[in-house]
């Protein structure tokens, strides 16, 4: 060992316990601001299309990840999602174990690069990949334009 | 000009050090690593490049807090914000370059000081997509296992076969922290945390600290009998986005791994490779990351799992440190603590857990929930 000296009693420990202020706005930026608008204004899911690649981004952004260029084309997804991939969670945020397990899901449209990553109203049991479903928004009036918007995914 | 591992030094995994500042397992490491290269840091050593995220530290601008305990101070010295192998990636680097001649790099973990895992983890959720949604963060680990189970044809026994072969290989490494004799019946049977992801395939965590002494080679002759040799070092990041990175398979494992082995001019990594070290925080990830990096042919991987073809004493020996969830996830220091596990291994030191004459090792890591990133070393001995 490279300490001559180690503390044997535990009663001679010392910590301190501290806290990190650190507190932040998350600008959601230009592509943000134009679906967080659409999604709190008319309801609909907007995606971001790379005329060069063919590829129609979701969520959004302002640029195409494989060419690199800038995107303008907005196109609003259309028809049900479908569920690729599932997960029950039995822990909360906080390791603690709620009485209803909670369903995430990978969610895929037609035809779109990506999807959206969200909870699922669906009894566990029921939750399978290749359930069709839709997004449940806040009703019209409360929403306050964020993600949490979409209160959830069912068929 | 190749490079050589002369030194190094593992402070054993615990799952609280109460008694140590982490300044302290860091130096206790350096110490260890210095006296097996048989160098002065204040005299031998040309850079040090240390590995660490300031919110694992529960501080920031964590570089400035490094040079005293390495014997650092008034050196050059950086930090890199990533995993261990990243930060043996740059040491190689500045060797080569011919900045210096002798260069250390570090990695540890001190999580036991952190109160809230989750929430760290947490927070390295993209804050306008998917922190809002709250949840415990290892719903994307749910999430990725049931996406690979269904892609491959492992299923949930291969995974538990997995937490009992590094548990039970855990148990004669010295290191490691969370040895035990686990049962797959066990680890099936061990309460869900996010469906199909169960209580015993995750990790436990642990502290450590790991440092590595490097040399240019005609300097790496003089100061090891046996040197080991970086045959090649690759990293890579998928998409940072959850919704358009790929599930299914580990593409940034593949990616990283395509960078080393083209520097290590391995053809054919599954008969080239005669020890692995991958990392596995989650059971499913070893078999995800095996056949990323060409080590287990897809679709028969769960059968070999179940022969024992990734056993010590099998042909790929796989893990045979007891990996993250045998010795403990140390976070970012997990990649360049498999690097030191396949040194010992390549030079013949790995006690009970050693496996027969190994002349080509492969250490692969990843940075856990929620990246997509992942770095290779291939390592060698001899020629």
């Amino acid at each position: 060992m490279t300490f001559r000296d180690r503390t044997t009693n535990v009663d001679a420990l010392r910590s301190w316990r501290g806290d990190v202020e650190a507190d932040y706005i998350y600008t959601t930026g230009v592509a943000g601001e134009r679906f967080f608008t659409e999604l709190r204004d008319t309801g609909r899911i907007l995606a971001a299309h790379c005329e060069a690649c063919e590829r129609t981004y979701l969520p959004p952004r302002m640029y195409c990840e494989k060419c690199l260029g800038p995107l303008s084309d907005w196109r609003p997804v259309r028809g049900p999602a479908t569920v690729e991939a599932v997960t029950i969670a039995s822990v909360d945020a906080h390791g603690n174990r709620p009485p209803e397990p909670e369903v995430w899901a990978v969610l895929r449209w037609r035809g779109i690069h990506g999807g959206l990553v969200h909870r699922l109203a669906v009894p566990p049991k029921q939750a399978k990949p290749g359930l069709k479903v839709h997004p449940v928004l806040r009703p019209a009036g409360s929403r306050v334009g964020n993600i949490t918007d979409i209160l959830y995914f069912a068929p | 000009m190749r490079v050589g591992i002369v030194g190094v030094g593992v402070v054993p995994f615990r799952t609280v050090t109460p008694e140590y500042s982490w300044k302290e397992i860091m130096y206790e490491a350096a110490q260890r690593a210095y006296a097996d290269a048989g160098v002065d840091p204040r005299a031998d050593v040309g850079s040090f490049v240390t590995c660490a995220e300031d919110y694992w530290e529960g501080f920031g601008i964590f570089d400035e807090f490094t040079p005293d305990q390495l014997g650092a101070v008034l050196r050059p010295a950086c930090t890199v914000t990533g995993d261990g192998i990243h930060g043996l990636a740059q040491a190689m680097m500045q060797i080569q370059a011919g900045l210096a001649d002798v260069v250390v790099v570090e990695a540890h973990s001190k999580v036991s000081d952190l109160l809230t895992y989750a929430g760290v983890v947490h927070h390295a959720f993209d804050p306008i997509w998917n922190k809002p949604l709250g949840g415990h963060p290892y719903y994307v680990a749910g999430l990725e296992m049931d996406a690979y189970l269904r892609a491959s044809r492992v299923g949930e026994k291969a995974c538990a076969a997995v937490v009992a072969k590094n548990r039970q290989n855990a148990l004669t490494n010295p290191r490691a922290a969370h040895g035990s004799k686990v049962t797959p019946e066990d680890v099936l049977a061990s309460p869900p945390i996010s469906a199909p992801l169960k209580d015993l395939d995750v990790a436990p965590l642990a502290d450590t600290s790991i440092v590595l002494v490097l040399a240019a080679e005609s300097r790496a002759r003089k100061l090891a009998a046996n040197p080991v040799w970086i045959r090649g070092v690759g990293w890579s990041s998928d998409s940072p986005w959850l919704e358009t990175r790929s599930w299914t398979t580990a593409a940034y494992a593949a990616m990283a791994g395509k960078m080393a082995y083209a520097q290590a001019k391995i053809r054919n990594p599954a008969k080239e490779v005669e020890v692995a070290e991958i990392d596995d925080k989650f059971s499913y990830k070893e078999p995800q990351h095996l056949e990323a990096l060409g080590l287990s042919k897809k679709g028969s991987t769960a059968n070999a799992i179940s022969r024992g073809d990734f056993d010590i004493g099998a042909k790929l020996p796989v893990n045979p440190s007891g990996g993250s969830i045998g010795c403990g996830n140390v976070i970012e220091a997990s990649g360049l603590h498999r690097v030191a596990e396949v040194v010992l291994q390549l030079r013949g030191e790995a006690g009970q857990n050693q496996v027969d004459h190994p002349r080509t090792g492969l250490a692969a890591s990843w940075r856990g929930i929620p990246t997509a990133t992942g770095a290779v070393a291939v390592l060698g001995v001899g020629r």
